[in-house]
């Protein structure tokens, strides 16, 4: 598929995955914050919930997102593909930042605690830290093909490092001290759980179309500037 | 270019009176007054009074007595009656709520008809507020970003979209 | 047998020009020893204080002399035009890998073999009689820290800012290695059972063993460029 094609594609059917995750976010926004009633432990607290999950799930739907557009970039050695890659590392660092924050929100009156040594909190942290060390090593390359399998390699060796960090800090957690305060398990009852399912569909569909606007603007700043590099050299010429 | 600002233009209104909508829901339940203010100044009327149960002073009602406890906050303490029934014995001491009810200023009291947990509408303000307030400005950016590079792409003569041609 | 004879042969060139030189092993060694020594000025010595934080020390100088050792692992590479070589070799890339790995693995060790004692010596600390747990713990991590370090090294050794880039990559995704390997040496140092600590051994295990078949697979893909 050349890159023409591939955009063309992208052009015409973002919009689509534009109005749903809008039509979604705002219905979920409205049943979240206006007609849901409050959870009977947590109060009107809950209400982060509608925000921080999504948030957190779409880090990870953005996460693996990176890790097959990696193998997929070993594999077949697309530009574009690597364009989509750059994409969606930037889309996981900001959904997973996000997610940190809410998270930190939520966690001050609900636990007492900005910062919890909760597996899931260091998993998402030590991803945070992968991502911003993935753009890191992106920006230190110049290089276009050497950049992209770099990174890939870099993506995926992270991908699978998840899980074992995940398991290593609950083994470690659980050997200190017991979890005084335990994040899963947030039981939903109806009521919550019709916005919570409207914004975790509405935010992993408007992922889906910040990736693809992402993906284009990426190669489009990477054609202006392979044209621009040409007139140059023809300048110097 | 045109046709981003007045898409942009129209997701702000919806956001906008969705907000709108909140803060119209919310408006009524938001304002609480602190018991250095009701004990000070004295108050009228429905009240929400915020504070926190003092310790040492909880006395659970039982068999037609009331539910008596001292609610302190920002320095001054006041001595709350609650008549109804606490049903699942959420109540406890140096547990943050808030009390429905009215200022009695002869006995220096407050008869509390309904007791809430604290709202905490500040945090979930400031959730919604960095998370969603970041992603529109990301999303701006990023689409205001490409029709200019589509723009500059058009003139410079490089790139025809398939769509376009 | 070309695989195996590829493997022995590299980490041999690296042990044979570390042992005529002797630069990473000494730079890895005092760089050590200065953490060592900070460390002791910077908390009480009282002997309660010293089994608590002994094996976040221990760890802490390892992962150090990891940074400073196994970042300049293929510097060396670079700097005599070897990768152009690498790259020509005949059959499977990953033993190239795999012999880098090895010497690494080897120097790593050495260096914290010699550091022990002097943990004896400036702490205080028994651990003859601890000495065969102690040392199957710090293989068994530092397997898997050379595993990752050495991929690292050769992903970042072509770059800009080389010397920042490798720990901002490496630390992050060791954690479970310093985790598992803080908790198993703190284990052994109490002198507790072995089964008492045998399942981090377990975990610094799977990961050693996963990161080294998917670095062993994935590093033809850096020696392409």
């Amino acid at each position: 598929m050349t890159a023409t094609r591939f955009i063309g594609i992208l052009r015409k059917y973002e919009k689509w995955f534009g109005i749903v995750a809008l039509i979604l976010i705002s219905a979920g926004l409205y049943t979240g914050l206006v007609t849901s009633s409050a959870d009977y432990f947590q109060g009107e607290v809950v209400r982060i919930m509608y925000v921080h999950v999504p948030f957190a799930q779409t880090a990870m739907l953005a996460y693996s997102t990176l890790f097959f557009c990696s193998i997929w970039y070993l594999w077949k050695r697309d530009a574009i593909v690597d364009n989509a890659c750059h994409a969606a590392a930037g889309l996981a660092l900001f959904f997973t930042a996000g997610g940190l924050i809410t998270g930190a929100i939520w966690g001050k009156p609900t636990w007492n605690a900005w910062w919890v040594w909760d597996p899931r909190l260091t998993s998402f942290a030590i991803m945070f830290l992968t991502l911003v060390g993935y753009l890191m090593l992106r920006t230190f390359l110049d290089d276009v093909e050497k950049r992209a399998t770099f990174a890939a390699i870099l993506a995926i060796i992270g991908f699978i490092d998840l899980p074992i960090i995940h398991f290593s800090v609950e083994w470690w957690r659980s050997l200190h001290q017991p979890l005084s305060v335990s994040t899963r398990g947030v039981s939903i009852a109806p009521d919550m759980l019709v916005p919570f399912a409207l914004m975790s569909f509405g935010v992993g569909i408007l992922f889906t179309y910040m990736l693809m606007v992402r993906t284009q603007l990426l190669y489009l700043e990477h054609l202006l500037e392979a044209k621009q590099g040409r007139f140059l050299s023809e300048a110097e010429l | 270019m045109k046709r981003l600002y007045i898409r942009w233009t129209v997701l702000v209104l919806i956001f906008g009176s969705i907000t709108c909508l909140g803060i119209l829901r919310y408006d009524r339940e938001v304002k609480t007054v602190s018991p250095a203010k009701v004990s000070s100044e004295g108050a009228k009327g429905e009240l929400r009074l915020l504070g926190m149960i003092e310790a040492g002073s909880f006395v659970r009602g039982v068999e037609g007595k009331p539910t008596r406890f001292m609610l302190s906050g920002e320095g001054a303490k006041v001595a709350v009656v609650f008549s109804g029934k606490d049903e699942d014995e959420s109540l406890r001491e140096l547990k943050t709520i808030v009390a429905l009810g009215k200022w009695e200023t002869e006995r220096k009291q407050f008869d509390a008809s309904e007791l809430a947990l604290d709202p905490n509408y500040g945090f979930v303000t400031s959730a919604y507020v960095f998370s969603l307030i970041p992603l529109a400005f990301f999303l701006f950016y990023m689409e205001r970003r490409v029709s200019l590079l589509y723009v500059m792409i058009k003139e410079e003569k490089v790139y025809q979209s398939e769509t376009q041609a | 047998m070309h695989f195996f004879r590829l493997i022995r042969w590299i980490a041999w060139k690296d042990l044979l020009s570390e042992y005529r030189n002797r630069e990473n092993v000494s730079s890895m060694f005092f760089f050590a020893l200065n953490v060592i020594l900070i460390f002791s000025f910077s908390f009480s010595l009282d002997p309660d204080t010293i089994k608590e934080i002994m094996p976040g020390i221990i760890w802490v100088a390892f992962g150090f002399t990891a940074i400073i050792g196994l970042g300049k692992s293929f510097l060396i590479e670079v700097n005599n035009d070897c990768m152009e070589y690498f790259q020509t070799l005949p059959g499977p890339k990953g033993a190239i890998y795999l012999g880098k790995f090895l010497g690494n693995f080897l120097f790593m060790l050495m260096v914290e073999i010699i550091l022990f004692p002097l943990f004896v010596l400036f702490f205080n600390l028994s651990i003859l009689d601890q000495a065969l747990p102690l040392l199957l713990v710090s293989s068994v991590a530092t397997f898997g820290l050379s595993a990752l370090g050495t991929l690292f090294s050769a992903l970042t050794v072509q770059i800009r800012a080389r010397e920042v880039m490798f720990p901002i990559l490496l630390l992050p995704l060791s954690v479970p290695i310093f985790i598992g390997a803080v908790e198993a040496t703190r284990g052994a140092l109490s002198g507790d059972p072995f089964s008492m600590y045998s399942h981090w051994i377990e975990l610094l295990t799977v990961f050693d063993v996963i990161f080294v078949v998917v670095s062993f697979w994935i590093f033809e893909f850096i020696l392409d460029y």
